[in-house]
């Protein structure tokens, strides 16, 4: 069976979107964009497409290997379309958390942070080395258990698509208790924050149960309004910098490890861990305690 | 593919053209020291801000912390970048203070100081 890319049909409401939004916000809607900004994000997005045409075909091949060699064969119906966009999201949620609690993944998925603006264009600023880093080992398990590779693909557009659509200030809060159980807007903003409070939080792709579930999940305070980017923002707009600086910083610090321990930190560590300036380093200077437990959070 | 990449750079160009002629091409200038204390103790941990010295543009400043670290503010697009410039290369010129960082594709920066130029360069 074959699925449509729904992210090649979405490209058009993408930039139209990005348009509605640049006017709305120039007509008084909550929100900022920078030209200069929007041009790295958006150059960004082009050059990701770019790296995924050429080194896409890889991790084709590994999918389809393990599709080979899958344990089981799922129909494609309705009920494993639902499971499989639900587990992907599950998925999502482990390799996200990975992304920003290990430096080699961070190395890819900084990229994605490095702007210290939140609307529609950042959502586009996407990594152009995912497939070095090896990011799309999350979701192979899937495919081993018998989810096919095409319907876990459109699950996965389907992801990337709804994401794009929470990158934007405009949007405060979503109506009818979707806030408790979808990952908004409100909170994806939180995800992007560099404030102590809300650094390394809700890494949700669609569903915030996961961070809910795994005690990850910050509300954002309307009294504390979110600085946005990374703990050492960008000095720069080039493109190809922002795309490698993380991993040029991390072959200096392999280089000047002493230890196999600092070496395997290094890259293995959190981000951070090199300068002592990790995220729980920068909660405990800032006062806070250590992230609620799930426990904690069900009962608030 | 190159019809497509052609029109994928004229799609960017177009937006980048349409946010500048909406007025998003602002530059920013601080108001002060307090306005710098401010984003120095925001952009670094654990920073609290002592002595400031804004450059006489408004465009970039040093902010003393209490421990030691000097934290240099610099603007990108309609932002500001901070920096903690201890060890930086630092060379007097007229009253400017010229820094030079060895962070890769970190522009040098150029700080009108007037008389205390001096004074900043020995603290780093």
């Amino acid at each position: 069976m074959t699925f449509p890319d729904p992210v090649k049909y979405a490209i058009p409401v993408f930039i139209a979107a990005i348009i509605v939004e640049m006017i709305a916000v120039r007509r008084g809607a909550r929100g900022s964009y920078d030209w200069r900004d929007s041009g790295t994000s958006l150059t960004m997005g082009l050059g990701s497409t770019i790296a995924g045409a050429l080194l896409g075909t890889t991790v084709f091949s590994i999918g389809l290997y393990l599709w080979e060699h899958r344990i089981a064969t799922l129909p494609i119906t309705w009920v494993t379309f639902a499971l499989c966009f639900v587990l992907d999201d599950l998925a999502y949620y482990v390799f996200h958390r990975a992304a920003h609690r290990v430096r080699w993944f961070w190395a890819s998925h900084v990229i994605h942070h490095s702007s210290q603006h939140y609307n529609l264009s950042t959502a586009l600023r996407q990594t152009w080395t995912g497939v070095i880093s090896l990011s799309f080992i999350f979701r192979m398990p899937l495919i081993l258990v018998g989810f096919d590779p095409a319907l876990l693909l459109f699950c996965g557009g389907l992801n990337l698509i709804y994401q794009f659509f929470i990158h934007t200030e405009t949007v405060r809060r979503l109506p009818w208790g979707l806030e408790s159980w979808l990952n908004s807007p409100s909170h994806h903003r939180v995800h992007h924050g560099t404030n102590p409070r809300y650094l390394d939080r809700n890494y949700a792709g669609v569903l915030i149960i996961w961070d809910r579930m795994f005690g990850t999940f910050e509300l954002e305070h309307d009294d504390e309004p979110v600085r946005y980017g990374i703990v050492h923002n960008l000095g720069t707009f080039n493109p190809l910098w922002a795309a490698c600086h993380e991993w040029v910083g991390m072959a200096r610090d392999l280089a000047a490890a002493r230890s196999v321990k600092a070496a395997v930190m290094t890259i293995a560590g959190p981000p951070g861990w090199v300068t002592g300036d990790t995220s729980a380093v920068i909660r405990a200077r800032a006062g806070l305690s250590p992230p609620p437990t799930a426990q904690a959070i069900a009962a608030e | 593919m190159i019809l497509q990449l052609s029109l994928s750079l004229a799609g960017i160009v177009f937006l980048m053209l349409l946010a500048r002629w909406l007025g998003f091409d602002t530059d920013p200038r601080l108001s002060g020291p307090d306005e710098a204390a401010r984003i120095a103790a925001d952009a670094i941990a654990g920073f609290a801000p002592g002595d400031v010295a804004v450059a006489g543009d408004g465009r970039s400043a040093l902010v003393a912390g209490s421990d030691g670290r000097v934290a240099l503010l610099r603007p990108l697009g309609d932002r500001w970048v901070v920096r903690d410039v201890r060890g930086a290369a630092a060379r007097v010129d007229g009253g400017r203070l010229h820094l030079a960082l060895v962070e890769p594709m970190f522009a040098p920066a150029d700080l009108d100081l007037g008389a205390d130029a001096g004074r900043w360069a020995a603290r780093l």
